[in-house]
């Protein structure tokens, strides 16, 4: 694709500004890029600690190490500083990094705006962890925060919803500058379908990104709007509805799990051909797919209310819709593996964690199916069968391409080559650990056990046991991952500009690491 | 002359409905999407998706309420 009739030698200026000033007024895509991703990295680690404090008091029956109060604000609180704190900024980190390199911009469009996007985060995200040091404590009623429990709840509540407010206008903002990037600033010659698939991926998640976002904003206003200024939206008792929360919230959090999860798809999508050494199988029915899979989003919500409240009709419904939209998540997993079918592949860090994604985010999709069937779900709603389906998406699925995209984009970004059985080492013990703390967790929910408990039946003890030790395997084993990125960082074997012979986008044509400034003048793609 | 166009609008029609079809099922062969890209305008493409969904929508209530009737 990336057949370059430029001479990007001449192209490049690394003058930077240097200091602290260098990344509190940030307006390169690069220093933005790099913010985003050290920014996730701590909400990942404290969002972690936040799981293994969980996952230690779950590690045997009764209440040993936190009180129910605490032990309900940190679910809420892992779920929300996952989600927002660390999934959604690692790919606006990929994505501010990688687009304006693949399409052969020198920058994202509005510079000025990404820098403001990105230091929004910030005092969101201390708003939203000081909420455990305020009278009553953090959120405590899941990360859905659903009503009455979200109305009643102390200061930490309205610290949660400012918080989520101002994540809120960074995403939509970061949205904006990507769709004007990607449509405005592509080399000549870079037509939309000539685009790499991680572009085409992150176009479509930013529109998503604009169409969800406002929703919640409009969900959590009115409930902020209820716990403080005396209106009812959500109160029973005063004419309103509670489960019109649910909605609202779900007509948002639907998309929103795509918006996790089609970046990861753009990854994948780039590192398979790469170490398979062909094209992407089917590139236009991986376009058309994803932005089927992003319309199809938006009509699925209310499977996640099938025990709320509803008409047989809407369950059925919401089936029928759930189950459609694996079709074309399917023709993505036959596609990729399409790829590799004859193909020369070997298979270094970053393909591993590409194939690892491919097999266990297949087994979240088909979990998915399952709940997505009304019997089904009302058997499972609310157990930890739930808890494994969407952490084999959101981990090995969002977390995994995270990897994997570190991993193969990490020489571009420091200019050195990471230690590769390190790489290795952290792909196998991410692989057995992750799959110990919740392919178990299937089990204890057909058992019947409950999510958001401190305390559970003895039936429950053993597999708990084993999901806790996976657990804390597995968080452990990140430190590994830091250790690499720093080691890499710091040195290591020079990276040429092309790392990865089968590596075809444009980001590859420039030099290792990538200029401060890069394709000032932009490429011509043949 | 008037017919020729119409007969030509409804080709048209045809070929933007078959590319949303195959969009939503996330396949479409080369050949085809090379003949949409050369004829089809993006506005032609969005307005027949937004058609599409609606359809979609509506086959889906409609099977809904044959399951339950």
């Amino acid at each position: 694709m990336a057949a370059v009739d430029h001479d990007i030698a001449h192209a490049h200026d690394d003058h930077h500004p240097t200091g602290l000033m260098r990344w509190i007024g940030a307006t390169n895509h690069k220093d933005i890029g790099t913010m985003y991703l050290w920014f996730s990295f701590i909400m990942f680690l404290t969002g972690g600690v936040m799981a293994l404090t969980i996952r230690a008091e779950l590690f045997q029956p009764g209440i040993q190490i936190v009180n129910p109060e605490l032990f309900n604000q940190l679910t809420t609180m892992h779920g929300l500083v996952m989600v927002f704190g660390a999934i959604m900024p690692a790919f606006v980190g990929f994505a501010n990094w990688q687009i304006p390199m693949m399409i052969g911009a020198p920058d994202m469009a509005f510079a000025r705006m990404n820098n403001w996007s990105f230091w929004l985060l910030v005092p969101a995200a201390l708003l939203l962890i000081s909420s455990f040091f305020v009278p009553g404590g953090a959120p405590a009623g899941g990360w859905t925060i659903y009503p009455p429990l979200s109305v009643q709840m102390g200061m930490g509540m309205d610290m949660a919803i400012f918080a989520l407010h101002i994540m809120g206008a960074a995403s939509i903002m970061g949205s904006i500058n990507i769709i004007t990037t990607v449509l405005n600033m592509r080399a000549p010659g870079m037509t939309l379908m000539k685009m790499p698939l991680f572009v085409w991926t992150w176009l479509i998640t930013a529109y998503l990104l604009v169409l969800a976002m406002p929703v919640l904003a409009g969900a959590i206003t009115m409930l902020l709007t209820d716990r403080n200024f005396g209106t009812n939206f959500f109160n029973a008792a005063g004419g309103g509805d509670p489960v019109m929360f649910q909605h609202i919230f779900w007509f948002f959090g639907h998309p929103e799990v795509y918006i996790m999860i089609l970046p990861a798809f753009g990854i994948v999508s780039e590192i398979i051909p790469t170490f398979a050494r062909k094209p992407l199988f089917g590139y236009s029915s991986m376009v058309y797919a994803t932005a089927s899979i992003a319309i199809l989003s938006c009509i699925v919500w209310a499977h996640h209310m099938f025990t709320a409240g509803m008409p047989a009709a809407g369950q059925l419904f919401f089936m029928y819709a759930t189950m459609l939209i694996a079709v074309p998540t399917g023709v993505k997993v036959f596609n990729w593996t399409a790829t590799m079918w004859r193909g020369s592949m070997t298979f270094e860090t970053p393909m591993l964690f590409a194939i690892g994604f491919i097999f266990l985010f297949t087994i979240g999709g088909f979990s998915g199916v399952i709940c997505a069937i009304v019997p089904i779900d009302i058997q499972v709603q609310d157990t930890y069968y739930v808890i494994a389906h969407f952490h084999y998406v959101l981990v090995s699925g969002a977390l995994f391409a995270l990897f994997g995209g570190t991993y193969y984009w990490l020489p571009k970004w420091t200019g050195h080559m990471y230690d590769e059985t390190l790489g290795k080492w952290h792909f196998w013990l991410s692989m057995f650990f992750f799959n110990l703390a919740f392919f178990v967790q299937h089990f204890l929910g057909l058992a019947g056990m409950p999510r958001r408990v401190p305390d559970y039946a003895l039936q429950f003890a053993d597999f708990n046991m084993i999901s806790s030790i996976g657990a804390f395997g597995f968080g452990l084993t990140q430190l590994l991952f830091l250790y690499v990125v720093l080691k890499c960082i710091r040195g290591g074997e020079k990276a040429p500009a092309s790392p990865w012979e089968g590596a075809k986008t444009l980001e590859w044509t420039l030099p290792s690491p990538a200029p401060y400034h890069s394709f000032e003048t932009p490429p011509v793609v043949k | 002359m008037k017919e020729k166009k119409a007969k030509l609008d409804g080709g048209k029609l045809l070929q933007i409905s078959g590319a949303v079809f195959w969009a939503f099922f996330g396949v479409r062969k080369q050949s085809d999407l090379e003949l949409d890209a050369s004829t089809l305008t993006p506005a032609q493409v969005i307005i027949g998706g937004i058609v599409g969904a609606a359809l979609f929508v509506g086959s889906l209530m409609l099977l809904v309420s044959l399951v339950t009737s």
